[in-house]
């Protein structure tokens, strides 16, 4: 956080720090989750083929813009409230507010999404029935509430060792699978092979891949230095987009898209495709591994908001409510209620395509948040910080422009046909909005008037400081003789 | 403005209230830290030295290698270690700024929030 006056923050040696490796791998691992696998082939559906490669370069190149604007703001306030600050700066608290509840429900999506996806792949590794899909669901996040709730959590060093274990793990396996015999490479730069708008989605869906690496900004106040998170926002993405090309470009080569369009576990059938069962077993392997991160990263970051939340006074203050392991136990509990009943729905549904575009669609959104603040707070803000996008008024504008129009073309695609338009997704988050604005307008005012209540009657606990005088008199009077008055 | 003396009183005051609160004993028990403070406005510093959850003083100065380091003006640590104001709302407006892990940010909250649930 910058400090109280405003001044760039002094640096600190802290006995703990987290150093660029760490950051990086915290960050890489945010974004890549289980889901990625099926946001590959959504990039697929609208850029046939290895022309998916090309959409997810441009992606990247989009997602390195978004890094400098993250890295500007957050050298401008290091602080684990991260993009709600950022907004709450530039256009009210009110706004951040109702952004900040939006946004959490893309915690909470992709936390069921992997319960879901791992589950699904767990059950037809196994050979299982299809209902014992819910069954996984309720083991997998039964088992991430329990170890909230006792307060375990991932060390750091296996936290990066999980995160470079899962993305070496997946560019090995495609590889390989691309050195598969027998093959060729199909329509590499067809971008607008499935309409005139399909290219623009393509890139739109290629962002969601990188979606939520810009959540390393939260950990600025662990950092050794600021540098050390802007490293990250530009290393992570570089990542992410070998690792995510390698696959794209394996499955077109190995896997025909008419089998991945119905499939909820596409890493899989890679693995199948290209080793057989040992195939198919490592990529099972990494899809568990995934779950580390996501269950670990998102109980963390979701719970911890909703406790500073409700400690705020901008939620019901039984969310603040810790257990004996310093967990606020009700925010766990409730995060694993609502992702249970999220999975169970798109289970029973088979919509776990418009997840991503849900996802893809408020990613956007955020960047374009993102974007506005920086345009806004450039003309408020003269302080030095220790990043600075070069041009960032321009790019920051573009930024406006090209995300919303991104956040359009991901909210209004049709998951499922890709010819298609659809306004489900933006439906949705539309409706998460209004919800979240609603609440914010109606219920948090009286909230915090009830918490201003509670508070007045409790202070001050302050005792009032004795003038210096008075002080003095005191202690002249305690040195006079006692009176003989009676 | 709140001088030394001040400080030194609202903490006399903190150390008790936190190390006889049988709950918040219990679950800081696996907590040791070395906290830091800086009074942004007057310049003054001071620690906290933390074991198991327990205070176990809380000098004039910089002591040791800081796992967390809290800056703010001097009035509004007074009023933090008075518990007459909820740290949280000042940290999320940023006129507490925090250096340490998310996770002993909340802990150093949690402690206000045992002590004082209405502040």
């Amino acid at each position: 956080m910058a400090n109280a006056e405003g001044a760039p923050p002094a640096a600190v040696r802290l006995r703990r720090s987290v150093g660029a490796a760490t950051a990086t791998a915290t960050s890489a691992g945010l974004a890549f989750a289980a889901i990625d696998y099926l946001g590959v082939v959504s990039v697929m559906a609208y850029a046939p083929g290895a022309t998916a490669a090309l959409a997810i370069l441009i992606g990247g190149v989009l997602v390195l813009l978004v890094a400098g604007i993250f890295s500007e703001l957050n050298g401008l306030y290091p602080t684990a409230a991260g993009i709600r600050l950022y907004v709450a700066r530039a256009v009210g608290n009110r706004t951040a507010l109702s952004v900040a509840f939006t946004y959490m429900t893309t915690v909470v999506l992709v936390i069921a999404a992997d319960a879901f996806l791992i589950s699904a792949a767990v059950r037809h590794v196994l050979h299982q029935p299809a209902a014992l899909a819910y069954v996984w669901i309720v083991i997998l996040l039964g088992l991430a509430l329990t170890s909230n709730l006792r307060g375990v959590r991932l060390a750091g060093w296996v936290q990066t060792l999980v995160t470079y274990t899962v993305l070496a793990g997946t560019a090995v396996l495609s590889l390989l699978a691309l050195f598969h015999v027998g093959r060729a490479f199909h329509r590499p730069f067809d971008l607008f092979g499935k309409g005139s708008f399909s290219g623009v989605q393509a890139v739109a869906f290629a962002l969601f891949l990188y979606a939520a690496f810009e959540w390393v900004t939260t950990t600025a106040e662990e950092a050794r230095t600021p540098r050390v998170i802007t490293r990250a926002l530009f290393i992570a993405p570089l990542l992410i987009w070998l690792v995510a090309t390698l696959f794209a470009l394996a499955l077109a080569h190995l896997v025909p898209f008419s089998v991945l369009h119905h499939s909820a576990y596409p890493q899989l059938l890679l693995g199948k495709a290209a080793l057989g069962t040992v195939g198919e077993l490592w990529m099972l392997a990494l899809t568990v591994l995934t779950a580390l991160n996501t269950f670990n990263g998102g109980f963390l970051v979701a719970s911890r908001f909703i406790y500073a939340a409700a400690r705020e006074g901008n939620l019901p203050r039984q969310f603040a409510q810790l257990n004996l392991n310093a967990v606020p136990w009700l925010a766990v509990a409730t995060l694993a209620g609502v992702s249970a009943v999220v999975a169970a729905v798109v289970f029973a549904t088979g919509q776990w395509l418009l997840l991503v575009a849900v996802g893809a669609a408020m990613e956007s959104g955020i960047y374009a948040l993102g974007s506005l603040s920086l345009l806004i707070l450039r003309g408020r803000e003269t302080r030095e910080r220790p990043f600075r996008l070069l041009a960032g008024r321009p790019l920051a504008a573009f930024g406006v422009a090209l995300f919303t129009l991104l956040f359009l073309a991901t909210g209004f695609s049709d998951p499922k046909n890709a010819s298609r338009f659809s306004a489900t997704p933006i439906s949705i988050i539309a409706t998460l909005t209004a919800v979240s604005t609603v609440y914010v307008l109606i219920f948090v005012p009286r909230l915090q008037a009830a918490a201003a209540a509670r508070a007045a009657a409790n202070r001050p606990r302050r005792r009032p400081r004795r003038p210096a005088a008075a002080v003095e008199e005191q202690a002249a009077e305690a040195s006079k003789p006692p009176s003989v008055d009676g | 403005m709140a001088d030394w003396d001040e400080l030194a009183e609202a903490l006399a005051d903190y150390t008790v209230s936190c190390n006889s609160n049988e709950r918040l004993r219990k679950m800081q028990r696996d907590w040791s830290r070395t906290l830091h403070f800086v009074c942004s406005d007057t310049g003054v510093t001071f620690s906290m030295d933390v074991d198991h959850g327990e205070i176990l003083s809380s000098p004039e100065g910089h002591i040791g290698t800081p796992d967390i380091v809290v800056t703010t003006h001097s009035e509004t640590f007074c009023d933090m270690f008075w518990g007459d104001l909820n740290p949280v709302q000042k940290y999320l407006r940023g006129e507490i700024t925090v250096k340490g892990s998310q996770e002993d940010i909340m802990r150093l909250d949690a402690i206000s929030y045992v002590i004082w649930p209405d502040a």
